[in-house]
Order: C-alpha cells, then structure tokens, then sequence
C-alpha cells in the first residue's frame, strides 16, 4: 500500500490530501479567563479566499492570547506541519511553526497556540492594526505544501 | 494554575521544550483535563477523533501538551505520539468499574513500550466526585503502580470537571520534569 503513495505524483497527493482536509472552525480566545472571543465555523482552509474576522478591540488588552484551529483529514499524513505567521502590512511580526508529525487517517484535530501579548505599551493601537493584520497558516505534509490560510482581523 | 504558570515554574530546567502527553480510555476525562488547565468551558466536550495539542510559548520556553482520543480504534495510533515525551499522564475514569482491568492493560502496555522508558508516570484518579468511584488508593492497586521500579510515579485524585486536585498534579509534573543532557 506504501508504494502507491511514494510512487504518487508531489501534485496528486497534494490533491488528494486536499480533498480530504478541511479546517472546520478557529476561535481566538483571552488565554487568561479561556473565553472565547472570536470564532469562525466556515473552512478557512480555501486557499484562493482571503477570510475576514471581526474581533472585538479588548483583544488587545488581553495579557496572553490563545489561537485555536480544529481540522480533520481523511488521508494519513506521515509529517504534518504548520507555520503560522502573523502579518502586519505584509510585514512578519510574529511565527509559530509546529510539528505534528503522524495524523491518523479520518481524524479530527484541535492545535491552540498560547502566546503572552507584547506589553500594552508597545501594543499598536486598534485603529493601526485594523484591517492591516493577516494571519497566515501553512498546512505542509513534509515538504509539501498542502494549502495555506489567510484570515484578516479587523478590530470592531 | 494555568498552563502558562506551569511553564513559569520550569523556568529553571535547561530545556528549551517540553512534551507531556496525556492518555486514557475513552471517556476518562483527558480533553476535561486540559480545557481546565486552561481555564476553559468544559461543558460542551465531544470525544476526541484525533488528537488535542495546546502548545504554550513564554520567554523562549515551549510546553506542548499533547492529548490523544482513548477510543479502541484509536488506541493502535497512540504509539506516533510517544516519542520525546517528557512526563506521561494517564486519566482513569474512577467509576467505570467495568473497564478498570481495561484502562489496566492499556497502561501496562505503555510502561512496557521501548519508547516511554523511564518516562514519569503521573495517574489522575479522575470523577472523584461520582458516589461510585473508587478512592485512588484502590485504583493505584488495580493499575500494579507498587509494582513500577524503573520509573518515578505519582496518583493524583482529581475531578476535571470542577478542577479539584488538577492543580496537585501538576505541581508534582513540575518537580518531576527529568533533567536532559
């Protein structure tokens, strides 16, 4: 059964991976009381759409942020991976890579990254950062790239 | 104690990334476990089809909190998730009298695994709060911890769902973290 796989095209495992990825929903949350103040329940895995989430301001008074993404895949993947940017004006602000290694085949999987805000002081203000942050997430098994994610925040 | 405070705490060990992973039967109370720690609601928790990882980052210092579905079927893919762990957490449902010699052989599997030799054993005594529970002195009998000799361990009697003993637990994962070359 192995063979079929390492035989396999990098572009038609690519798409097959994909058919059966989903993102099935991301929430941000403040770390510090666990209550969730943003979530979105439609596929931010579309690799052509670029996704808008509308979060509340006082995000950016919370001491430590959580980012949460749930995800399922039909195929098994041997080295899955994530890098996940946060981007202000295309400008890279903050990364968090991850390896997941081993996901089990027709599986469903929750990935929260926990990370201590910079200190209000040197927070940009709401009306700066508004519709000028992207956050950007590479799905690679290995070296393949599976398909990447873009959610702009826009703080209401 | 969040996660984020735990990580504080071990500030003082010299790695730089820390892995514990979390297993049990299904329906032990893992996820509870976990979105506890976290402060989270822990009303609406479904069973885990794959896994949870919450990975906290602080000062350089990385906790990665690993927490794989207990289900049977799921069980045969727990070995994927063993390596580089740091402490080994295992969750026993006190009231599910019917699997105990179950939950029982599945942890004597893990303590027997090449991979998770010498790792730390810490047991949550988990649903303390249901009339039928067993005390975590009798569950500590049936699992054989007396029995371990090639590792340090620990049984905690807890109940996920309000937080009660979680705390304690994890205070003693923070002094029993080993210290890598």
């Amino acid at each position: 059964m192995t063979e079929v796989i390492t035989t396999e095209e990098p572009q038609k495992r690519v798409e097959k991976i994909l058919k059966g990825f989903q993102v099935n929903w991301m929430n941000l949350r403040d770390a510090d009381s666990g209550k969730i103040l943003w979530q979105n329940n439609e596929d931010m895995s579309s690799p052509d759409v670029e996704h808008e989430a509308r979060v509340p301001k006082r995000i950016l008074k919370c001491r430590v942020v959580s980012r949460e993404m749930n995800f399922s895949s039909v195929e098994i993947l041997e080295r899955f991976r994530i890098e996940q940017k946060v981007l202000f004006k295309g400008r890279c602000l903050e990364e968090w890579f991850f390896e997941f290694g081993y996901v089990i085949p027709n599986s469903t999987n929750t990935w929260q990254s926990v990370i201590e805000s910079a200190p209000e002081s040197q927070m940009m203000p709401a009306n700066v950062l508004n519709g000028n942050v992207v956050i950007e997430t590479k799905f690679f098994d290995g070296d393949l790239l599976i398909t990447t994610s873009r959610v702009r925040l826009f703080y209401v | 104690m969040g996660l984020l405070n735990i990580l504080k705490k071990l500030r003082s060990n010299p790695d730089k990334e820390l892995r514990l992973l979390l297993l049990g039967l299904d329906n032990a109370g893992k996820t509870t476990l976990l979105k506890q720690l976290a402060s989270e609601d822990v009303n609406h928790v479904t069973p885990t089809a794959g896994f949870n990882i919450k990975s906290v980052l602080s000062n350089g210092f990385k906790l990665n909190v690993w927490d794989i579905g207990g289900q049977r079927k799921i069980r045969p893919y727990w070995r994927n998730y063993f390596e580089n762990t740091d402490i080994l957490i295992y969750v026993v449902d006190c009231s599910d009298h019917q699997r105990l010699e179950e939950t029982g052989q599945e942890l004597a599997e893990l303590l027997e695994d090449e991979k998770l030799r010498g790792v730390n054993l810490l047991v949550y005594a988990n649903k303390q709060d249901l009339a039928t529970a067993l005390p975590a002195s009798e569950i500590a009998q049936h699992l054989g911890l007396h029995l371990i000799r090639d590792r340090t361990w620990q049984i905690q009697a807890c109940v996920a769902t309000d937080g009660t003993g979680v705390k304690e637990g994890m205070e003693w994962v923070c002094k029993n973290i080993p210290t890598k070359k």
